[in-house]
């Protein structure tokens, strides 16, 4: 199976990971291309496609759909360079909640 | 208790034959998937060891490494820092197999960081800041702990979902299906009573018709 792994990001973190070794970055800057840039990187069969939080945010629904259903693409949310953003509910943590019926981890 | 029934059946033996069959199968694979729940869920909690904290280490790993990274843009400037990056050599190495818990496919990575040193990176010394080295090497590092924690957040995503499909035919079994076949089969047995009652009483009647004759 060719793996490969890509970065869908702001400037400076596809900066960032360019210099750690991923070739496939996306520089991008709206919710619009963000999206694009998403659908063709799984269309093409991206197995591990990087992004960050916000775009995350943003973009909830389009991952969900990709995310829930296979095994591939795995697309892993990291928070940029201003940090981790104050997010009202992180998902990990719902799913967990949803599933197991207590809060479990931290 | 509202007594729930399968609608549109008739009270003959052969039904009543066919629903206890149905009501055995039922009950089985009520007990197949009640372990099965219980498996993933053990499975599940396996998992969610291994991710308690590494979300932490990653952000942190990543602060540093966008730290660096400002500090070397200072440094050499904006330009410099995109032009060195794009020389720099693809690093990952990686498989991605996948196994089977309990029918769920989740993905396995296999991923080797080599340790490179500066030459192997691939960008030119002479207008490159020491920074630079550092930001790379922590990206790298980085790179590598996000990488496992896809891997293992992947696989709790695709546990949950199984985990509450199941869940919800458990309930369905235990709390629809099964008391609703139960309910039939009673109403079934009671009425063949009835009808043999009924036709015991018929026959005494006519008996006692014909001997006063």
């Amino acid at each position: 199976m060719t793996s490969s792994i890509a970065v869908v990001a702001d400037a400076d973190t596809v900066v960032g990971f360019r210099l750690g070794g991923i070739k496939q970055g996306y520089v991008v800057e709206t919710t619009e291309e963000a999206e694009e840039a998403l659908t063709k990187l799984i269309k093409e069969n991206t197995s591990i496609i990087i992004i960050t939080e916000k775009i995350g945010d943003e973009l909830r629904e389009v991952i969900e759909k990709f995310t829930k259903s296979s095994a591939l693409p795995i697309i892993i949310e990291i928070p940029d360079k201003y940090g981790s953003a104050e997010r009202t509910a992180d998902p990990m943590m719902e799913l967990i909640k949803r599933v197991i019926g207590v809060e479990m981890v931290k | 208790m509202a007594q729930e029934m399968i609608e549109g059946i008739n009270p003959t033996r052969m039904e009543l034959l066919k629903l206890k069959d149905r009501e055995k199968l039922a009950v089985k694979g009520y007990s197949l998937l009640k372990e099965k729940r219980n498996a993933l869920i053990m499975e599940f909690f396996n998992i969610l060891e291994r991710v308690k904290g590494s979300r932490q280490i990653v952000e942190e790993n990543l602060q540093e490494a966008f730290d660096d990274l400002t500090e070397a843009q200072i440094i050499m400037g904006d330009l410099a820092v995109n032009k060195a990056s794009l020389s720099v050599k693809e690093s990952i190495e990686m498989d991605i197999d996948s196994r089977s818990i309990m029918g769920v496919v989740v993905p396995v990575v296999e991923y080797s960081s080599p340790q490179r040193s500066m030459v192997d990176r691939g960008y030119g010394f002479v207008d490159t800041s020491v920074k630079l080295d550092e930001a790379a090497k922590k990206f790298e590092e980085s790179l590598s702990l996000i990488i496992e924690l896809g891997e293992i957040e992947k696989t709790i995503i695709l546990l949950a979902a199984e985990i509450e499909s199941t869940k919800r035919r458990v309930n369905a079994l235990e709390n629809i299906i099964i008391p609703r076949l139960e309910n039939t089969v009673k109403h079934i047995e009671m009425r063949l009573e009835e009808m043999e009652r009924e036709n015991f009483v018929r026959l005494k009647v006519i008996k006692k018709a014909m001997e006063r004759e």
